[in-house]
């Protein structure tokens, strides 16, 4: 039998290392599709089928909509209307990139061995594929001179905190309503950050964050 | 229905969108004395939460709920005048904005779920984007988009910790519901290691947000930027509402008994912060970040004195009840100085003391209570601070935070003696109205006779929110 948590576990981390490697923004949008698919399917394999309800399968639609849909879909916007198909403009070349997100992977294994945790059989790569998406996303935020990518790599980052949200405990999912209040947040983050790319863009014609220096003491 | 202290200022604040500014302006008025006495009636019991399992009233919550009601009140008084005399190109979203961060604010105090808490501190960060990037100038935008990354980020890390803090209860299997209230009672079978990483990642998260450095490089931006009702509403509530987070769990730290490990971490941030506060402020050549400096300072001070503990804790919260008071004044009277002179630099303005004397006299007063002189409450706050430092032994602590306090000193009296007596000789751009010297005025007031004389349910108040981690008044 197929085991779907490790697949998508394994669909997860390539989505990391694509997201790295990936040289334009309209790519990196359609990773995060994938990516946030991915995560919000999950928790649906963790846990047993028997006891989901109405009310949690409401809930993973409405966060495969948020996370899959409505969130990339603002991403399409803003790339779209700030950046035309331009490249991302790394700080850190893309093949160092790649080498970065594998070298996290090692240390994350090595973390997740190290930490000896008494987690369910199975949820060793789950963690694994949590640190790595964390590591990258902060990776993603330094390594990229566009605005938009430091927003991708937040979402990255959440992405892995869910992950490892999902991987460790039980009582997280006992309520919701938070859950779902957690993933509103994430949704008008992404909105204001939208809103603010826009305005940076038609204040000094690019989204280029070196061009974010003027406050110094 | 507790929850109605929250829900109102968000309704309100969503029906000021849609309504002329001039409305607006008045429903912002409105709702900011209708929350003061609906603080009031919580603090006095009269409410109960509908979701006990997400919301309560703990001590320390009503502490600075009302503070932060008092401190929206004065300021609601000031914008009213103020969004008169200045450029904002949507005020819908000012009046709006403005509502909803002190609803998410009154959230914040009376969360007791540790991720509707994090909900929380994160929905105060995306309600008060807005406000910073208000005047539109690039500036603006700059300090906007790191407001909203770091703070965002950071706060990303602080809800890492709520996991950790989770995961200690599932090792040490024990079942109950997942609020503060709860786990106090059952603090010394969570598992201490998991508690230690996420009391580090709160602290980070949080600490990114109350503006501990070294995360706090969004914070001078952010409040230099924002017009001055809302540095004064970042600075006097904000900051109290992310530290809020730490204490708590702080306290269930020390309940755990981790409180060594917990005190120490907040010691060393503390001082850190002091440090970066003091040495920024030196030689700053922008009167508002100066203040934003100074804010960074005093939440290393409070940052200190939880650490410590004891006596220095009725000290530490003492500090953030006259933090805020005067802090909010000071940066009132500053936007007073900006809307009259149009400018930020120090260089540029002179003679405050014949130009504008009655802001002058807020302006000074605000200066010698933030210094730390009387008759002003952070002489009291600092003073009983170093006692209970002394008291647990902390010499060469308390020896750097004299030093840090010193150079604050020296730097701040350098600004406040430039502007009030320096060289201008040019004219103002706009007078000073009594509705913008009003709300300074209260506020230094409420400080100085909260000084001399506190109010028994106040004095109460504190010593509930401290008695649970051994913080006494008779050291």
């Amino acid at each position: 039998m197929i085991n779907f948590t490790e697949a998508i576990l394994v669909i997860i981390l390539l989505s990391v290392l694509f997201s790295l490697g990936s040289t334009r923004l309209l790519a990196l949008v359609r990773i995060m599709v994938l990516q946030g698919v991915a995560v919000s399917l999950i928790p649906l394999f963790l846990k047993d089928h028997g006891t989901l309800g109405s009310g949690p399968i409401i809930f993973f639609q409405v966060m495969i909509l948020i996370k899959g849909v409505l969130i990339p879909a603002l991403l399409y916007l803003a790339v779209k209307r700030v950046a035309i198909k331009r490249e991302i403009e790394p700080f850190i070349g893309y093949h160092a990139s790649i080498m970065t997100g594998l070298v996290i992977i090692l240390v994350s294994v090595f973390i997740t061995n190290h930490l000896r945790l008494s987690l369910p059989t199975g949820q060793a790569t789950l963690l694994i594929a949590a640190i790595t998406t964390m590591a990258s996303g902060f990776f993603l935020m330094m390594a990229r001179k566009k605005a938009i990518t430091q927003v991708i790599g937040y979402l990255m980052l959440e992405n892995g905190i869910y992950l490892i949200g999902t991987a460790l405990t039980k009582h997280s999912h006992t309520l919701y309503i938070v859950e779902f209040g957690v993933l509103l947040d994430l949704l008008v983050g992404v909105m204001i950050m939208g809103i603010i790319l826009n305005n940076i863009n038609t204040a000094f014609d690019d989204v280029d964050t070196t061009l974010l220096g003027r406050l110094k003491d | 229905m507790i929850e109605f202290v929250f829900i109102l200022p968000i309704i309100t604040g969503l029906v000021a969108l849609s309504l002329p500014a001039p409305m607006g302006r008045v429903l912002l008025l409105i709702t900011a004395f209708l929350h003061l006495p609906l603080s009031i009636i919580t603090w006095m019991g009269k409410l109960t939460p509908t979701y006990p399992h997400l919301f309560s009233s703990s001590p320390e919550g009503l502490l600075i709920l009302l503070l932060t009601s008092f401190i929206f009140a004065c300021i609601s008084i000031y914008s009213f005048s103020y969004v008169d005399e200045t450029v904002i190109a949507n005020k819908p979203v000012f009046n709006c904005c403005m509502m909803l961060f002190l609803g998410t604010m009154s959230m914040v105090t009376l969360s007791d779920h540790p991720i509707v808490l994090w909900i929380a501190i994160e929905a105060t960060t995306l309600v008060s984007a807005p406000l910073i990037f208000i005047h539109r100038s690039r500036e603006a935008l700059e300090a906007t988009w790191k407001y909203v990354i770091i703070c965002s980020v950071g706060i990303a890390l602080a809800l890492l910790g709520c996991f950790f803090i989770t995961l200690s209860m599932d090792i040490g299997n024990i079942d109950t519901s997942l609020t503060f209230s709860a786990l106090y009672d059952v603090a010394t079978k969570l598992d201490p290691l998991w508690l230690k990483a996420g009391f580090i990642f709160v602290v980070i998260g949080f600490g990114t947000k109350m503006g501990l450095a070294p995360m706090h490089t969004w914070l001078p931006d952010a409040h230099s930027q924002a017009p001055s009702p809302a540095s004064a509403l970042l600075s006097g509530a904000l900051l109290n509402c992310a530290f809020l987070g730490i204490y708590k769990v702080h306290v269930l730290m020390a309940v755990a008994g981790l409180q060594e490990f917990s005190g120490n971490v907040l010691i060393g941030f503390g001082l850190v912060s002091m440090f970066v506060g003091a040495i920024f402020i030196i030689s700053q050549p922008d009167y508002k970040r100066m203040l934003a400096y100074s804010s960074i300072k005093n939440m290393g001070i409070i940052s200190f004195g939880v650490g410590i503990g004891g006596f220095a804790l009725y000290g530490a919260f003492l500090h953030i009840l006259h933090h805020s008071l005067i802090k909010s004044s000071l940066f009132l009277s500053a936007g007073n100085i900006l809307l009259a002179f149009g400018t930020k630099r120090v260089q540029r303005i002179g003679r405050v003391i014949n130009y504008l004397p009655k802001t002058f006299v807020s302006f000074f007063a605000g200066f010698i209570g933030i210094s730390g002189l009387p008759p002003f409450g952070l002489f009291i706050s600092e003073v009983i601070i170093i006692i209970g430092a002394f008291q647990q032994q902390h010499y060469i602590s308390v020896g750097l935070f004299l030093v840090a306090l010193t150079l604050v000193f020296a730097g701040a009296g350098r600004i406040f003696m430039s502007l009030s007596f320096g060289e201008y000789s040019e004219k103002i751009e706009v007078g000073e109205r009594p509705l913008r010297l009003l709300p300074p005025y209260a506020l230094l007031l409420a400080s100085a006779v909260l000084c001399v004389w506190i109010p028994d349910v106040v004095y109460a108040a504190i010593l509930d929110s401290i008695k649970m981690i051994g913080g006494t008044f008779h050291g």
